[in-house]
C-alpha cells in the first residue's frame, strides 16, 4: 500500500473513531505502535448467501457491517458468494478454504450456512464462526447472531392493521421455510392485537430447495397483485429482491406495501417510495460488525446472541412519514413485548 | 416415424390449417365456458378474474418467445437446450442498455445479446457438427457465466444497482384496448353466466396491455406466416425435415440452418427482454428455467406456433393462478380436472380402450374425491401446479407428437450421394 494511501485510511479511521461516541478505546485493537493506527491483524471472511453484495437487502446489510469494520478496525477481509440452485457441499467448501487460508472469524450469512458451518467449525477449532439467522450449528466456536424477526414483524403488522381501512391485509414470503413462517407468525399476531377480525392472505413464492422465491421481481408482483384485488390494502413482504414486485403491484392499485430487512424507502426507485408505509428493520449490520468488535477486543462472542427490539436488532421505519401518526401506538407496543407483557409467536 | 416422409407432414398441415379457426373459437368458448362453472360451483373468484387473465399473460410470454426460439432451431434441424442460455444473455442485455438508453434500446440489445448465444450454437452446431446437446449445455453454461461476470462488471457501484441487480429499467407503454377492455369490464360486472367470465377474460386480456406483449404476438404470427407460408419457411422446414433432398434441390442448408438458429437466439433474447420490462429490473438467476419450460412447451405444441401457444398459456395460467391466491383456486382447480379426467374416461371407454379408460378414471374420482375431502391446498404443493398440468396433458396428448424427421442430426454438404 502507498504511503498517501495509508495515511488517508488511518485520517479516515481516526475521524470516524472521533466522530464515533459508541468507541471509547481507539488503541485497543492496535499492538504494535509503529504501524498506523487504523490496520489489524484480524482477517475477516464472509461467506454471502445466494444474491451476494449488492442485492440491496439482506447481503448488503451484511456487507455494510463488514464495510464499517473495515472502516474503523483497518481489518482485511475476503468475501465470497453462492450461486443459485449450488450444492450443500459448495457452502462447506468455500468455508473450508476461508478457514484454510487464515480467515479468523469466518462468518456465514444465512441460514443456508447451517448446515455447512456444523461440518465444517469442528474442524477448525480455533477458528470463530459466526453463523447469521440460524442456531442450528452450535458449538464452542460458533456465534449463533440471531433476531427475534416475529417481534419485528409484529410492529409492522400492528402498522398494517390499523393502516387497513378494508380490514383485509396481505403477507408474501419468498420461500416456504421456517425462517420466513417467523415473520408471517409475528405479523399476523400483531394485526390481529388491533384488529381481532382482520383477515390475512399469505403467500409463499416458491418451495424449497427452489430459492428463486427471494430474486424474482415478476413472482411478487403476480402474487401481491391477486392480493389487491381480493381486497387487501397493505401486503408486507418478505421476500427479498421479489420485494420490488410487491411494491410494483401496490403502486398499481393504490395500495400500501410494507419492507422488510433495510429500511426500503431509500433502496425503491423514488416513483415507488410513496407506497411505502413502513420497513421492518432487521440490523444485520449491527450483528457483523458486533461479532468482528467482540473478536478484535478478544472476547469473540459465541452461542446464541440475540439481537432484539431493546438493542435495536429488529425495529420499524418511519421514513416517509405514513407511520407519524401510529408512532405512539406502535411504541407501546413495542415496550410491551420488551416487558415481556406480551408473547410474540415465533410459528403460524 | 418411419412412414413415407413427404406425405404426412403435408397432409397434416392442410387438414389443421383448414378446421384451425373453427376449432380455435369453440375451443376458447369450451374452456371460458368450463372455468365460469367451476367458479360458480366453488366460489373460487380467482379462476376466471381479469387480474388471473392478465397475471397468465405476463407470465406466458417469455416462455412462448422462448419456445418460439426453439421452434425456428428446431424446424431447420438444431436442437436447442441452450435457450435458457440465450435468455439469460437477453435480460442482461435489457438490463445493461434499459437502465442508460430506455426500453427501445434494452429490446434491441436483448434480441442482440440473444442472437450473440445463438451464433455461438449455430457455429458449433452448423458450422462444426458438435452435438447439439453438448453445444446447447455449453451456451446455457457461457450464458450464465457471461450474464453474471457482465452483471457484476457493469452494475457494481451505479445507483440502485449491485453485482446481481441492474438499476431500475424504464418499462415500455401500457395501454387499453379501446373498447374492448372497457366491453370486458362492463360485461364482466353482470350476473350472466358465460357473459361474466368472458367479459372478465376479455377485460384481462386487453387491459394493461404492455407494447413488448404485442411484439410478442407479432413474432409468433411473423413466424407462423414466414415459416409455413412462405418459400423461404419451406426451405428451412426441408432443411428440418431432409437437409440431402432440400441440399439436391439447390438449397443452400448452411445459410438456413444459420439463420433459423441466429432467429431463435433472437426470440430467447425478447424473452429475457420480456423478463426483465416485467419485472423493471435486472436479476441474477431471473430466468429461473423458463427457457427449458418453453422448450417444453414447443415440445407440447407438437412443433407448431399454435401449439406452443396453448402450452404456453397453459402454463402461464397455473403459474398464475397459484401465484394469486394459490391454495383456493388450486384447489378449485383439482375439481376441474377430475371431471375432465372422468370425461375423458367415459370417451374411451366408448372407443373400447378399457385399460386406459380404467386408469383415467381412477385418477379423475381421486382428484374429485381430494377435492370434496379438503378445504384447500396446502402451499407445498400449490407449486407444482404449472408442472402437474403440463405433465398431464403433455401425458395425454404425446402420442400424436412429431418431431422434424432430421432434427438433432448432424449434416455436412455432398454426404447426399
Amino acid at each position: 500500500m502507498r504511503r498517501s494511501a495509508k495515511i488517508m485510511i488511518a485520517g479516515m479511521a481516526a475521524s470516524l473513531v472521533l466522530a464515533g461516541c459508541g468507541t471509547d478505546d481507539p488503541d485497543g485493537p492496535d499492538t504494535d505502535p509503529g504501524t498506523d493506527p487504523g490496520t489489524s491483524e484480524v482477517k475477516v471472511g464472509l461467506a454471502y448467501d445466494v444474491g451476494g453484495r449488492g442485492d440491496q437487502s439482506f447481503n448488503d446489510a451484511a456487507a455494510a457491517g463488514l464495510d464499517r469494520a473495515i472502516a474503523d478496525f483497518g481489518v482485511d477481509s475476503t468475501e465470497s458468494s453462492a450461486i443459485d440452485g449450488e450444492p450443500e457441499s459448495a457452502r462447506e467448501e468455500r468455508l473450508i478454504q476461508l478457514a484454510d487460508a487464515g480467515f479468523n472469524p469466518v462468518i456465514g450469512v444465512g441460514f443456508a450456512y447451517a448446515g455447512a458451518v456444523a461440518k465444517v467449525a469442528p474442524q477448525f477449532p480455533d477458528t470463530q464462526f459466526g453463523l447469521i439467522d440460524s442456531t442450528d450449528a452450535m458449538g464452542d466456536n460458533i456465534a449463533n447472531l440471531v433476531f427475534p424477526e416475529h417481534e419485528g414483524s409484529f410492529l409492522v403488522g400492528a402498522a398494517a392493521a390499523l393502516k387497513s381501512e378494508t380490514g383485509k391485509i396481505g403477507f408474501i414470503g419468498g420461500v416456504n421455510v421456517p425462517l420466513i413462517a417467523k415473520f408471517e407468525a409475528g405479523y399476523a399476531a400483531g394485526a390481529l392485537a388491533v384488529n381481532p377480525d382482520i383477515e390475512i392472505e399469505s403467500t409463499y413464492l416458491t418451495q424449497p430447495p427452489d430459492f428463486s422465491g427471494f430474486g424474482d421481481p415478476a413472482k411478487g408482483r403476480t402474487a401481491a397483485e391477486g392480493q389487491f384485488d381480493a381486497g387487501a390494502d397493505v401486503v408486507y413482504h418478505a421476500a427479498g429482491g421479489s420485494g420490488l414486485g410487491v411494491f410494483q403491484a401496490a403502486d398499481t392499485a393504490g395500495g400500501l406495501a410494507i419492507g422488510v430487512d433495510s429500511d426500503q424507502y431509500h433502496t425503491v426507485p423514488s416513483e415507488l417510495q410513496d407506497v411505502i408505509l413502513t420497513s421492518m428493520l432487521k440490523q444485520v449490520d449491527v450483528a457483523v460488525y458486533d461479532y468482528i468488535k467482540s473478536f478484535i477486543d478478544g472476547s469473540p462472542l459465541s452461542g446464541e446472541v440475540v439481537f432484539g427490539l431493546e438493542a435495536g436488532g429488529v425495529d420499524y421505519s418511519t421514513s416517509g412519514g405514513l407511520v407519524d401518526d401510529i408512532a405512539d401506538q406502535l411504541d407501546e407496543f413495542k415496550r410491551q413485548i420488551i416487558a415481556g407483557e406480551i408473547t410474540v409467536p415465533d410459528s403460524m | 416415424m418411419s412412414t413415407p416422409t413427404h406425405e404426412v407432414p403435408r397432409d397434416e398441415t392442410v387438414t389443421r390449417s383448414r378446421f384451425s379457426w373453427g376449432w380455435l373459437l369453440i375451443g376458447i368458448a369450451g374452456v371460458i365456458l368450463a372455468l365460469g362453472a367451476l367458479r360458480t360451483v366453488t366460489g373460487a373468484d380467482d379462476v376466471a378474474s381479469a387480474g388471473t387473465m392478465g397475471a397468465a399473460v405476463r407470465a406466458a410470454m417469455p416462455i412462448a418467445l422462448a419456445g418460439l426460439g426453439g421452434l425456428w432451431a428446431e424446424r431447420a434441424g438444431v436442437v436447442n437446450i441452450g435457450l435458457e442460455g440465450m435468455m439469460i444473455l437477453g435480460t442482461f442485455g435489457a438490463g445493461f442498455a434499459g437502465y442508460q438508453w430506455g426500453p427501445w434500446a434494452a429490446l434491441a440489445f436483448a434480441v442482440f445479446m440473444g442472437t450473440v448465444g445463438g451464433l455461438i450454437h449455430a457455429i458449433a452446431t452448423v458450422g462444426f457438427g458438435v452435438d447439439h446437446i453438448v453445444s446447447g449445455v455449453a451456451v446455457n453454461i457461457i450464458g450464465l457465466g457471461a450474464a453474471q461476470y457482465l452483471a457484476a462488471l457493469t452494475f457494481t457501484g451505479k445507483p440502485g444497482g449491485g453485482p446481481t441487480q441492474s438499476p431500475p429499467v424504464e418499462r415500455m407503454p401500457t395501454f387499453d384496448i379501446p373498447g374492448l377492455s372497457w366491453a370486458g369490464r362492463e360485461l364482466a360486472q353482470t350476473d350472466l353466466v358465460f357473459l361474466t367470465d368472458a367479459g372478465a377474460v376479455l377485460a384481462g386480456l386487453t387491459t394493461r396491455v404492455s407494447l413488448l406483449t404485442v411484439i410478442g404476438l407479432a413474432c409468433i404470427v411473423g413466424t407462423w406466416l414466414l415459416l409455413w407460408h412462405t418459400s423461404f419457411g419451406l426451405r428451412v422446414r426441408a432443411c428440418g425435415e431432409n437437409p440431402q433432398s432440400a441440399e439436391t434441390l439447390g438449397v443452400n442448408v448452411y445459410l438456413y440452418k444459420y439463420s433459423a438458429v441466429l432467429a431463435s437466439g433472437a426470440m430467447a433474447g425478447l424473452g429475457g427482454a420480456f423478463l426483465v420490462d416485467d419485472a423493471s429490473v435486472y436479476r441474477d438467476g431471473q430466468t429461473g428455467g423458463r427457457g427449458y419450460i418453453g422448450l417444453a412447451a414447443m415440445i407440447f405444441g407438437n412443433w407448431r406456433p399454435g401449439g406452443l401457444v396453448a402450452g404456453a398459456g397453459l402454463f402461464g395460467y397455473t403459474d398464475a393462478l397459484r401465484l394469486r391466491r394459490g391454495g383456493e383456486s388450486v384447489h378449485a382447480l383439482l375439481l376441474l380436472i377430475g371431471v375432465g379426467l372422468i370425461a375423458l374416461a367415459v370417451w374411451w371407454l366408448w372407443k373400447r380402450k378399457v385399460a386406459q379408460a380404467g386408469v383415467t378414471a381412477a385418477f379423475g374420482v381421486g382428484l374429485v374425491v381430494l377435492h370434496l375431502a379438503t378445504d384447500s391446498v396446502p402451499s407445498d404443493f400449490t407449486g407444482m401446479t404449472p408442472f402437474i398440468a403440463t405433465l398431464l396433458v403433455l401425458g395425454l396428448a404425446s402420442q400424436r407428437l412429431r418431431m422434424p424427421k432430421a432434427d438433432g442430426q448432424r449434416y455436412r454438404r455432398g454426404e447426399a450421394g
